[in-house]
């Protein structure tokens, strides 16, 4: 099976409008092929993005709370907003030494905004 | 279709709809009583809009929305078909819940606006920060609600701490826990005037709102744009971004294309209310336009996937998405003047 199949026989179809032979508008499941490449496109950069990070992460190049910033599709931003810290201190901690320096308290806030345990947030799984 | 009791004992039926705010918006209308269809909700409501916001980004990319503003479809309608309705918004999530609670045991149904990302019934492919989401909440049993998302066959459950999540994500474009019902509707709606009126808006809202990024002129704005991006921002940075644009276009809501057969159907079921011919052949020229944006990404998908790479470029993209531009704004100005003979 294709990965766009895949994707898409999750058991949830959406329905879209169509014009059937009579005239009339009737619904039905087919999603479109342009939304089936784009979905599994998104899908397949997504995962792989994630994977590139976790090693960037085992390497020591990047801090976990990197990873699981992506996990959860936030950017900085979003993620400084949730967790009710300063975006460029966000950014900081996105490097491992400083964020392996962080109080308990401030890996609370992030934990709560992340929706990880607090025990999960300083690694990242070693699949 | 399926059946559900509320808090209060009485059944809900549940409809599958294709885009969840004129969705939840109809089914509300319905449970009071008012037998009304979704494509006709949308009309009414001035579903259909363009607007491009490059300032406002989604996981980096920018909004190019087919739809009006998440919230804009059931204020409308309500007001145009003379219904009573409460809307709220929360800053603390724990007032948001109690209320929602409390509203609930009444034997309303509630509206809400939520984030699809935390939404957790959903599979992969719908899991992404989108805060414009609209759902029902049934009742509520022991911390689980029962929720009818009009997106889904059925209805489903879910449990409080994930609902409160959706209701209250924060970053951009928080929904504050934005939650809508219906206290009463009008007996006999005016539904020949609510159409006329919102066909109106809608004219107003494609053709003459005076910012470049709005309407048909969002649309060339966008479609110059997607041409010159390969040139600005490199091959695999304009793919990129190209998928983020086919993503609104075909699958966000029920997608810019899936809009516009809805609005199409909206039309045919005017024509039949009014018994215009005219609106039938306007049903017919955007069932056509729909197509053409079908047509628009379908070559953009073959240009990500680089696919006879010497037809399929980014000027056969942007020259596709000008001429739907030019083809809706004829249908537009036509529609306006066709508006203008129609008596309430």
């Amino acid at each position: 099976m294709d990965f766009e199949d895949e994707i898409f026989s999750d058991g949830l179809p959406k329905v879209y409008y169509k014009h059937d032979d009579q005239g009339r508008y009737v619904l039905e499941t087919d999603a479109p092929w342009a939304e089936k490449v784009t979905c599994a496109l998104i899908i397949a950069g997504n995962r792989a993005n994630l994977e590139e990070i976790r090693k960037a992460v085992l390497a020591g190049q990047k801090s976990p709370l990197c990873y699981y910033m992506e996990l959860r599709q936030m950017d900085p931003v979003m993620l400084a907003k949730a967790a009710g810290i300063a975006t460029f201190r966000v950014k900081r901690h996105l490097r491992p030494e400083i964020f392996a320096k962080l109080k308990p308290s401030v890996l609370d806030r992030y934990s709560k905004a992340l929706r990880i345990p607090l025990e999960e947030l300083k690694t990242v799984p070693n699949r | 279709m399926a059946t559900e009791l509320k808090a209060n004992g009485k059944p809900f039926v549940h409809y599958h709809a294709a885009h969840c705010e004129s969705g939840v918006t109809s089914a509300l209308l319905r449970d009071k009583g008012m037998d009304i269809s979704e494509p006709m909700v949308f009309g009414i409501g001035s579903g259909i809009f363009f607007g491009y916001l490059p300032f406002m980004k989604m996981t980096g990319l920018p909004i190019s929305t087919f739809r009006a503003a998440p919230g804009s479809i059931f204020h409308k309608t309500a007001k145009r078909l003379g219904a009573e309705f409460v809307t709220k918004k929360f800053r603390n999530p724990q007032k948001g819940m109690d209320e929602l609670k409390q509203v609930l045991k009444t034997g309303q149904i509630v509206g809400m606006t939520t984030n699809m990302y935390w939404l957790p019934y959903l599979s992969e492919r719908f899991r992404w920060n989108f805060l414009g989401h609209n759902i029902i909440a049934l009742r509520e049993t022991d911390g689980v609600f029962r929720i009818s998302d009009s997106m889904l066959e059925h209805p489903i459950d879910c449990p409080v701490a994930d609902l409160e999540r959706a209701r209250f994500a924060p970053g951009p474009a928080n929904p504050h826990g934005y939650m809508y019902y219906l206290k009463s509707v009008n007996p006999r709606p005016d539904l020949r005037n609510a159409s006329i009126k919102g066909m109106k808006s809608t004219c107003f809202m494609m053709l003459n709102i005076p910012m470049p990024i709005f309407g048909v002129r969002g649309m060339r704005f966008l479609a110059k744009k997607v041409i010159k991006s390969p040139d600005k921002l490199g091959f695999d940075e304009a793919c990129r971004q190209l998928v983020g644009l086919i993503r609104w276009v075909e699958e966000v809501g029920t997608g810019g294309g899936g809009f516009r057969y809805m609005y199409a159907a909206f039309l045919q079921e005017a024509a039949q209310l009014f018994g215009s011919g005219e609106l039938a052949d306007l049903s017919k020229e955007m069932n056509a336009i729909g197509d053409s944006w079908r047509a628009f990404s379908v070559t953009a998908a073959r240009i990500v996937k680089q696919r006879n790479k010497e037809k399929e470029t980014f000027a056969k993209a942007g020259g596709l998405m000008l001429i739907c531009a030019g083809r809706e704004e004829n249908f537009f100005k036509d529609l306006g003047k066709v508006v203008g003979k129609l008596k309430t």
